[in-house]
């Protein structure tokens, strides 16, 4: 690149700036008006309002949306050389008053942030609708800090032209890409939009009804191997935790209760089914229940579990005993066991 | 709205304090969440987790907090009826006391409703005392002269909240929109079956409850930790001193049968049921505890806060601490939050 050619690159990296503003002017405005449609709110979420009285949140935010829409078409109808070169329906004053006006906005904007971090921390600057949840932090300042200097660099420059030479072009192509990545850093709304963008639900948020849980369970190649357990069509418990739905059936192994336990993996097709056979543990006989012989067995609900050490596995589970002794210590919620006392009745 | 006998009757006929809604209290939902761990470990046997806290971790923490009522107070011994029993606690010149605002130990009298958190290393020592301390978070139902109806969720039902004059203000700037429909938290004095309102416990939330933000999409990537803040409400129907966590995403097919909880909540967080165990970390203090999920705690959903205990916390409410729970974590109840981080197991 020849000397000569450096003033002019630099004229037209200044016209650049209006059509990057306005860019991001309009897609700020924007934002903010699908925010406030999805929300009913014409204040909901906007940072800066929050600094207004009640009544005022819902003018002050009008105002931003007008500012920004206004600002942004102004810059963009201005940027064509004839509006600089006053042979357009526009003429120059017209030109830089937008760019100055833009500069004015940016810089209230920034110190309308600067006092939101300091009275309302918590706020998100709402510049971007709801991308923009996360609290003021400096890269949220910094950003129309720099919108500011752009605007106010471009105030005064040519008309935008195209490059005449194709190393020319790449030249500013590259500086506008450096500028927009330079932009993208100081605006936490990128990380945001990019998770949205590569969004994919994960298994431990997943919403899959019980019944599709337990027709996939009743298809599966687990249930008749466990059938000839299961006592009752109707499961006894069934819960959810994380990426897994337990299901519990009432059955009989060796003769005795035991809980047929299935765990289906939240999938919406062929999930991985789990399974496992848990003795009940016998029910507690209170001495009134040794002196009145016509008393039912407790259901199962109200008897303490028979062991907290799990079997290792299904084919361990009817080995598995009730300890001698009850731990010292048992996570909160959880039954202290006692000794496994003895029916007289029986 | 108020019977004689303080308690709340709401507009369904539904009344505040006797209902004990989806919250799971008393020794069989004990048991059936103990049973629930043992048969989930028959099929998944048991790894690293929040399963394996080191029990002398738990009793150490259990041990920090006590909750009863006063039977009776001198300048260096309180004396409180807890589960049936009398206990002694020593008062230092240094403990401090809450009784609507920073009090002298003094203002605690006989038949305050008190909790208590003990010198972590001086046994039958009070360190901190909270008397009639209450709280009230929900869904404005209706303002009159009375005070302020709010529907608080199955397991509370309606409760009433009283402003005083002298609080009207304070509460007023973090709450300017006392209408039905908005949503409201605040701490204060409890006198029955109302509270006067005394703290704002949040600032309230722009959108109205039924016109929840939409859920930031997390991506694809693990939930085992989440940050945001952890609250405390108040025991219903259980011990004073009980422990657990309401968790806001519980199956509903299974478990939180509340109309709230059907309504998208501020952060994406993943399945839990009745009995699960969940991390809860204190990260202004460092303290963490396993604790289960013994409530659903729909009500949490709705909001979208942060707290400022100690810098500020990501969006959202992720745990409803028992009181106990809460002052066992380190955490201020007067300040009606901390920031934490759970963790929700293998």
């Amino acid at each position: 690149m020849t000397p000569q050619a450096l003033p002019s690159l630099v004229n037209e990296l200044r016209e650049l700036q209006a059509p990057i503003l306005a860019v991001m002017l309009l897609g700020a405005c924007a934002a903010k008006i699908t925010h406030a449609v999805q929300t009913h709110s014409l204040a909901a979420g906007l940072g800066p309002t929050e600094l207004f009285p009640l009544p005022a949140r819902r003018p002050a935010a009008l105002i931003v949306w007008t500012c920004e829409l206004a600002l942004g078409a102004a810059l963009l109808v201005t940027v064509p050389p004839a509006a600089r070169d006053g042979t357009g329906a526009l003429d120059g004053a017209a030109t830089d008053g937008a760019r100055i006006a833009a500069t004015a906005f940016f810089v209230v904007a920034m110190c309308a942030l600067i006092e939101l971090r300091g009275r309302r921390p918590d706020v998100g600057c709402g510049c971007f609708g709801d991308l923009s949840t996360r609290p003021v932090g400096a890269r949220s300042i910094a950003r129309p800090a720099l919108l500011a200097v752009a605007a106010l660099a471009s105030i005064g420059g040519p008309g935008l032209h195209m490059p005449r030479t194709g190393t020319g072009a790449a030249l500013l192509l590259a500086l506008l890409c450096a500028e927009f990545l330079v932009i993208a850093l100081l605006s936490p709304e990128a990380g945001e939009a990019l998770v949205r963008l590569g969004y994919s639900e994960p298994c431990e948020v997943r919403s899959i009804p019980a019944r599709r849980t337990l027709a996939a369970l009743h298809h599966s190649p687990q249930w008749p191997q466990r059938a000839g357990l299961i006592t009752s069509d109707a499961p006894s418990d069934m819960w959810r935790e994380l990426c897994w739905r337990y299901v519990v059936y009432p059955g009989r192994l060796d003769g005795a209760e035991a809980d047929v336990v299935f765990a289906v993996q939240m999938k919406p097709r062929r999930p991985v089914i789990k399974s496992a056979v848990v003795p009940r543990p016998a029910p507690i006989t209170s001495p009134a229940d040794q002196t009145s012989p016509g008393n039912q067995t407790p259901p199962e609900d109200h008897a303490p579990p028979e062991d907290q050490t799990p079997p290792e596995t299904s084919a361990d589970i009817g080995a598995a005993q009730a300890p001698d002794e009850a731990p010292a210590d048992l996570a909160p919620g959880t039954v202290p066991l006692s000794a496994m006392p003895v029916s007289n009745t029986l | 709205m108020l019977d004689q006998g303080g308690h709340v009757t709401c507009r369904d006929g539904s009344t505040g304090l006797s209902s004990t809604g989806s919250s799971s209290t008393g020794s069989s939902s004990a048991e059936r969440a103990a049973r629930r761990r043992l048969l989930k470990a028959a099929v998944f046997p048991p790894a690293d987790g929040p399963d394996q806290i080191p029990a002398a971790d738990r009793a150490a923490a259990q041990s920090r907090v006590l909750a009863g009522t006063v039977l009776d107070a001198s300048p260096h011994v309180l004396t409180i009826l807890r589960a049936g029993r009398e206990e002694r606690l020593a008062l230092m010149p240094d403990t401090k006391a809450w009784r609507g605002g920073p009090a002298d130990l003094t203002a605690v009298g006989a038949g305050d409703g008190v909790v208590v958190r003990l010198h972590p290393s001086r046994r039958g020592v009070a360190v901190r005392i909270w008397a009639n301390i209450g709280r009230v978070t929900g869904v404005i139902l209706e303002r009159n002269r009375e005070g302020v109806v709010v529907e608080a969720g199955e397991a509370r039902g309606c409760q009433v909240i009283v402003i005083p004059r002298h609080a009207e203000s304070r509460i007023q700037v973090r709450f300017p929109r006392l209408e039905p429909g908005y949503l409201i938290d605040v701490i204060g004095l409890r006198r029955g079956g109302i509270i006067e309102g005394l703290i704002p416990a949040t600032s309230q939330p722009t959108y109205r409850a039924d016109q929840m933000l939409r859920r930031s999409p997390i991506g694809g990537r693990p939930m085992a930790r989440i940050g945001g803040s952890a609250t405390w409400h108040e025991p219903a129907g259980e011990p004073d001193d009980a422990e657990g966590v309401f968790y806001s995403v519980l199956d509903q097919d299974m478990g939180c049968g509340e109309q709230l909880a059907s309504r998208p909540g501020c952060v994406r967080m993943p399945y839990l049921s009745i009995g699960s165990l969940l991390e809860v970390r204190n990260e202004c203090t460092g303290d963490s505890r396993v604790l289960p999920v013994t409530g659903c705690a729909a009500v949490t959903r709705l909001f979208s806060d942060r707290c400022v205990t100690c810098g500020t916390s990501p969006r959202g409410r992720v745990a409803d601490l028992a009181l106990a729970s809460f002052v066992g974590l380190g955490g201020e109840l007067e300040r009606g939050c901390f920031n934490a981080t759970i963790v929700t197991g293998p």
